[in-house]
């Protein structure tokens, strides 16, 4: 599975959304209303997925998936 | 004369039914629905029965991506809301949701979400707990949960006082119609003390009956070999307006809030006085609050603790009060058939009171065997009876001696 694919599937899992509602380049407070609470499980999710260490303070609710994407990329390498 | 506060939906959520029109269907069966506890090991328990709701999910439009975030006691105040909501012909996108208020009473909080987050926080270490938690489990969470979901903003409170919470959490709503600040208030109670350690407080808290092996007859109020109480879960709402305002929508009216007294013991902590005298200032205090002279009360739904010395009190409170007139007006504790539900226990009393009112039937008080001779009224043991009622008392008492008692009276 791509990273881009998994990053989806996690923020998607998490939150109990659809991909569909959470277009790439939108902000997750703009596609799903996000709040700050769901952010923060999303950061332990994303964590305990991929083996990083992101602080909840690096991804907020204003974030589209890409960039959180990019955030997990980098964050691996 | 003073503007009069209507209530014009219910919304109930209990061990046997949800919907008006099922619990009232269910409760003139005068049966039981307290069981044993199965849904974890209760076999160290004192008492290990209640009164449980078994159905919520087929009643509830939440979505996953909520009710992950709340406790059960949210759910199910969110489930009686809609139904009050429903109940009363309000569509919340029409309405000012700066003058909607939300009035809620609990006891114990939402201890099911803690205790599953807290038991992975010591396994897992920080990142184990839901971030949710915060907002999950303490008692004005399912308040804040009714007015995120639909938008409301009216002055707003959660009351904690044990077993009389919901019944002041009603009389502070009905304030804030009187008042004006509020056009519309949803008011009631949420519990759900059957989660491992909500069952351990209450145990060690006291007051439970240990009838273990004959669930459905242990609750047993009045009656001469009664050991405590029966817990149960559940949620009661009820949509409070002028009723100026509901004679304008042209709603039906189910009865009004008229009165409320209440007083404390003043006594210890955690026990109550071993008198009546405070039972029955607060008696007396809402019977002037109301307008009413002692002989127009028709009903009176009773606490029942269901305790020697907890029932030889309040029974001599009505008896010291009403005088005569006690072998006159109808009285039970319906609650008898399901058990208490703490801070929502006033809430479902008057619901179940204005049912009765409505189908002019007096519930019984069941399990009612064997007379105690310090218990010396007619509280309608084990068989409903016909009779018509205009006037009710509500009588609720909590942990430490706190008295609250509300009047309503049939529309």
């Amino acid at each position: 599975m791509e990273l881009s694919e998994e990053v989806l599937q996690t923020i998607c899992e998490t939150l109990e959304v659809k991909k569909e509602e959470c277009p790439p380049e939108q902000k997750l407070y703009d596609s799903i209303g996000v709040d700050s609470t769901e952010m923060v499980e999303l950061v332990v999710a994303l964590n305990k997925r991929f083996g990083i260490k992101i602080e909840t303070n690096e991804i907020t609710k204003f974030s589209t998936p890409s960039q959180i994407c990019e955030i997990v990329a980098n964050k691996k390498a | 004369m003073k503007e009069r506060v209507a209530i014009t939906g219910m919304g109930i959520v209990s061990p046997c039914g949800l919907k008006k029109e099922t619990f009232w269907a269910n409760l003139k069966r005068a049966g039981s629905y307290v069981e044993t506890v199965t849904r974890f090991d209760t076999s160290l328990y004192p008492s290990r029965i209640a009164g449980q709701v078994h159905d919520l999910d087929p009643y509830t439009h939440l979505s996953g991506r909520l009710i992950k975030k709340i406790d059960v006691f949210s759910h199910m105040a969110l489930v009686a809301s809609e139904q009050a909501l429903q109940d009363a012909g309000v569509d919340p996108a029409s309405v000012d949701k700066n003058r909607v208020g939300v009035f809620m009473g609990n006891a114990l909080g939402g201890w099911l979400f803690a205790e599953t987050e807290l038991r992975d926080m010591y396994i897992e270490g920080r990142e184990g707990i839901s971030p949710y938690m915060a907002s999950a489990w303490f008692p004005a969470a399912p308040q804040g949960q009714i007015t995120i979901y639909y938008g409301f903003k009216g002055y707003s409170k959660t009351i904690v006082a044990d077993r009389a919470s919901s019944g002041l959490a009603l009389w502070y709503g009905a304030r804030t119609i009187r008042q004006k600040k509020n056009d519309y208030v949803l008011a009631g109670g949420m519990e759900a003390p059957i989660t491992p350690y909500a069952l351990l407080c209450a145990n060690t808290m006291g007051g439970l009956s240990k009838q273990n092996l004959t669930p459905a007859s242990a609750y047993k109020p009045y009656d001469l070999y009664r050991d405590g109480f029966a817990l149960a879960e559940g949620a009661g709402t009820l949509m409070l307006e002028s009723e100026t305002q509901a004679r304008r929508r042209a709603r039906q009216i189910y009865g009004y809030l008229q009165g409320i007294g209440f007083a404390s013991d003043g006594y210890h902590y955690a026990r109550s006085a071993p008198d009546s005298s405070a039972l029955e200032y607060a008696i007396t205090q809402c019977l002037e609050d109301a307008g009413w002279k002692t002989g127009e009360v028709d009903y009176v739904c009773l606490d029942a603790e269901a305790s020697q010395v907890g029932d030889w009190l309040e029974s001599r409170a009505l008896r010291e009060v009403f005088g005569a007139h006690c072998d006159r007006m109808a009285m039970s504790a319906p609650k008898s058939m399901f058990g208490n539900l703490l801070g929502a226990q006033t809430a479902v009393d008057l619901i179940l009171t204005l049912l009765s009112m409505e189908h002019e039937t007096v519930l019984p008080t069941i399990n009612y065997q064997m007379h105690d001779p310090y218990c010396g009224l007619d509280y309608t043991p084990n068989v409903p009876r016909r009779r018509s009622m205009q006037k009710a008392l509500l009588l609720s008492r909590g942990r430490g001696g706190i008295h609250v008692v509300v009047a309503v009276e049939k529309a």
